[in-house]
């Protein structure tokens, strides 16, 4: 009973450290387009910079059309203030998707009869295979028992924050603001209204962006306090036909990050695929993905890269600076001071660390039926793409040490041949023929295997 | 002599789980994790019962539960490094030896070793996505809990815990709004199921009498519940059953009943066990 006694204020203090916490929420929307410009969803991406409870999230625009068509409405977890809302610079995404992409990497074999050189390595980084992306329709529209509880212009954009009490009000209040909201977003809506959450409504302001002299759209930056560590997908599912493809880069000091609500399975990496590939990597990848999404019976997300980003090996880019980092949205470099202290079960992370995990959700209405919730966690085992080329050795080979070299080549050769066809279901007939060894025997014969087999 | 007590089949189950998990899932699993697990289960395990009982007993020392509490974290936990695991095992079964009232312990020791690493150190973590959803595994767990259930007979437990949140999550979908496919969407997740089947049934650490079960699950479907829709935990269970865990005590003394024994329910009697329970 003692023991007991003892253990009561542990049991407190654990339900205080539950227990306290504001309720809040976060993103993610659908476009809405002012005409009914045909515009879908392909792929969007995000980054989310977090750390407790405070969240920093950047939205890239990919909108394809007029950008007087342009104009976006997001669930946001509270009420944001200007101060909270800021344009980001256009490379910075850019940035972390040339440093995050899945890579393809080059090895030389070297001249088997030479003594002992075992292969120069030589990492030739390569961009990956980005989806393309598009945007997103929707129309608008104007109101009733909503309440606009903020409205102010940062860069190009007029933002109207609004809260609803329920979703036909918001409706009619879009509609009858020239928003046209499209059929079946009223039911879609309501599950936000309910969860407390705001709306952020953004369009542009054509004379700032005229002024701006830029040509895109910038990407929006908004950051918020919330314990829900989410992206809505509902909302921007009622305009896409098809599967939509999502890219987050997820930032935390702690370690990789995860879906919690869905599996998170990893890319396959680390192959030897042939080297032809080299000139056709964007097609591998997205053949590699889609077989891999299919197999996986397309309901998880993909983690394509989980790396400290401190370091990378090899870099597919330069890492980021601070000043880059600061611009995607990390906080938590080096103004510990003014950060609010989180009531949550850790901080204790070195406070200059920044990980990054890359996760690629393909989704669609029928698999995907809730938004998706992360977790940080503390793992800090780094992950990547990676795409191996070993380039057979071309010079002439006469020693014993050669022959045998050869032989296994071309074991090598049919096994590369047969992990591409594995990985991305295309035809390994085409893949022989593309691979054009010369004088090379695909069918090996059970006396070459069982030499293989051997290691001989 | 295998598969007379329960605990083997529900040994065999685990260990099904894991090598289906390794095997199909895409986990980050490390074998030596599971051999530190394993190591550290039994070896607190004798230490802890060589301190509390005679030198004499050593044969009686108790191996299937270690075993049990062992695979269930490898299963549930995940760690950057070994010295993690291996406290999350130590602090799971000294839980058994520190935290008991008269010859009870009240909480579950893989809940308390996985909760112990999570708020002590740096470098463990829970997924509870890593299941998926996945029908085939929802009735895999079903039945092969449902089998050790029927035999321990606590079914009334699983029930009443899953009841409770289905329900409650039943009643905020709907006022949500959202369709039902959100709902059962959340209600098929692997680790949900296997929790409830495995974890929060456990005839040991649970309380006596069938009814203070029942207010018991309820109250951790409950706190659930609200650890998860209010406070965003995903790893809402874990907590739950570990701050309600204590709550055994006070329902016991309220519902007294004779306590579990694994030999009682055991078809074959209980002469036949060489590794007779003890703590």
């Amino acid at each position: 009973m003692q023991l007991f006694r003892l253990f009561l204020p542990l049991i407190s203090a654990i339900l205080a450290l539950l227990c306290f916490a504001p309720t809040a929420w976060a993103f993610c929307g659908f476009y809405v387009a002012k005409a009914d410009t045909k515009l879908y969803n392909q792929a969007s991406q995000v980054i989310l910079a977090r750390d407790g409870n405070r969240t920093v999230l950047t939205m890239a625009n990919d909108f394809q059309g007029d950008v007087k068509d342009f104009a976006v409405v997001i669930p946001v977890p509270t009420v944001l203030k200007k101060e909270q809302v800021h344009v980001a610079e256009p490379k910075i995404i850019e940035r972390l998707d040339a440093f995050s992409a899945p890579r393809l990497v080059e090895y030389f074999d070297s001249d088997p009869c030479a003594v002992m050189e075992k292969m120069a390595d030589m990492p030739a980084p390569l961009a990956g295979g980005r989806m393309e992306s598009s945007a997103n329709k929707m129309r608008r529209d104007s109101n009733l028992g909503v309440t606009v509880e903020a409205k102010f212009n940062v860069g190009e954009y007029d933002i109207v924050i609004l809260s609803a009490k329920e979703s036909g009000g918001l409706e009619i209040w879009l509609n009858r603001n020239g928003y046209k909201i499209p059929k079946g977003a009223k039911e879609l809506l309501k599950p936000y209204i309910r969860s407390a959450m705001k709306f952020f409504v953004a369009k542009v302001n054509l004379d700032k962006f005229a002024e701006s002299g830029y040509q895109l759209l910038r990407p929006l930056q908004i950051s918020y306090e919330s314990l829900k560590f989410m992206l809505p997908i509902r909302l921007g599912m009622i305009n896409a036909t098809k599967e939509q493809d999502l890219v987050v880069y997820i930032l935390s000091p702690q370690g990789q990050a995860e879906i919690t609500n869905y599996r998170t399975v990893k890319v396959p990496s680390d192959v030897n695929i042939p080297v032809y590939v080299k000139s056709e990597f964007g097609d591998f990848y997205k053949s590699m993905f889609q077989t891999s999404y299919t197999k996986e019976d397309k309901k998880v997300g993909f983690l394509e890269y989980a790396w400290d980003m401190s370091s990378c090996d090899p870099c597919s880019a330069e890492p980021l600076n601070n000043e880059e980092l600061k611009q995607a949205g990390v906080f938590w470099l080096d103004n510990n001071s003014d950060r609010p202290v989180s009531p949550t079960f850790r901080s204790r992370f070195p406070s200059s660390s920044v990980f990054i995990t890359r996760l690629h959700v393909r989704y669609t209405r029928n698999k995907f039926p809730e938004d998706l919730m992360f977790q940080a966690t503390s793992q800090r085992e780094s992950f990547q793409g990676r795409y191996i080329l070993q380039h057979p050795f071309t010079g002439n080979v006469q020693c014993s040490a050669g022959r045998q070299y050869q032989r296994s080549l071309n074991q090598r050769l049919e096994k590369e041949a047969e992990t591409l066809a594995r990985l991305t279901n295309w035809n390994i007939q085409n893949i022989r023929q593309k691979m054009q060894i010369p004088g090379r025997k695909f069918s090996t014969s059970l006396w070459d295997n069982f030499l293989a087999w051997l290691g001989l | 002599m295998l598969c007379k007590d329960i605990r083997d089949y529900q040994i065999l189950f685990l260990s099904l789980f894991l090598i289906l998990g390794i095997g199909t899932r895409d986990w980050t699993l490390h074998p030596e994790f599971i051999a530190v697990a394993i190591a550290s289960c039994i070896i607190t395990q004798i230490i802890c019962s060589l301190i509390t009982k005679s030198p004499d007993s050593l044969q009686l020392i108790n191996i299937r539960s270690p075993l049990i509490t062992s695979l269930g974290l490898s299963l549930l936990l995940r760690v950057d490094h070994w010295p993690t695991m291996a406290l999350a095992g130590f602090a799971a079964i000294a839980s058994k030896f520190v935290f008991k009232v008269g010859e009870k312990h009240f909480f579950n020791p893989a809940n308390f070793g996985i909760v112990a690493v999570l708020t002590l150190t740096n470098d463990a973590w829970v997924s509870p996505g890593q299941w998926g959803e996945e029908w085939w595994y929802a009735l895999l767990f079903v039945g092969t809990g449902g089998m050790i259930l029927q035999r321990v007979g606590r079914w009334d437990t699983t029930a009443a815990f899953l009841g409770a949140y289905s329900l409650l999550a039943a009643i905020r979908n709907l006022w949500l709004g959202w369709t039902w496919d959100v709902y059962f969407h959340h209600l098929m997740s692997g680790s949900l199921l296997l929790f409830s089947l495995f974890m929060v049934t456990d005839p040991r650490s649970i309380p006596n009498s069938p009814m203070s079960r029942i207010i018991w699950a309820i109250s951790i479907a409950l706190l659930t519940f609200i650890l998860r829709n209010f406070f965003f935990i995903p790893t809402a269970v874990f907590w739950a059953l570990f701050a309600l865990a204590p709550l055994t005590i006070l329902l016991d003394k309220f519902w007294i009943t004779p306590r579990f024994s694994w030999e009682n329910k055991t078809e074959l009697p209980a002469e036949n066990n060489q590794l007779t329970i003890i703590n």
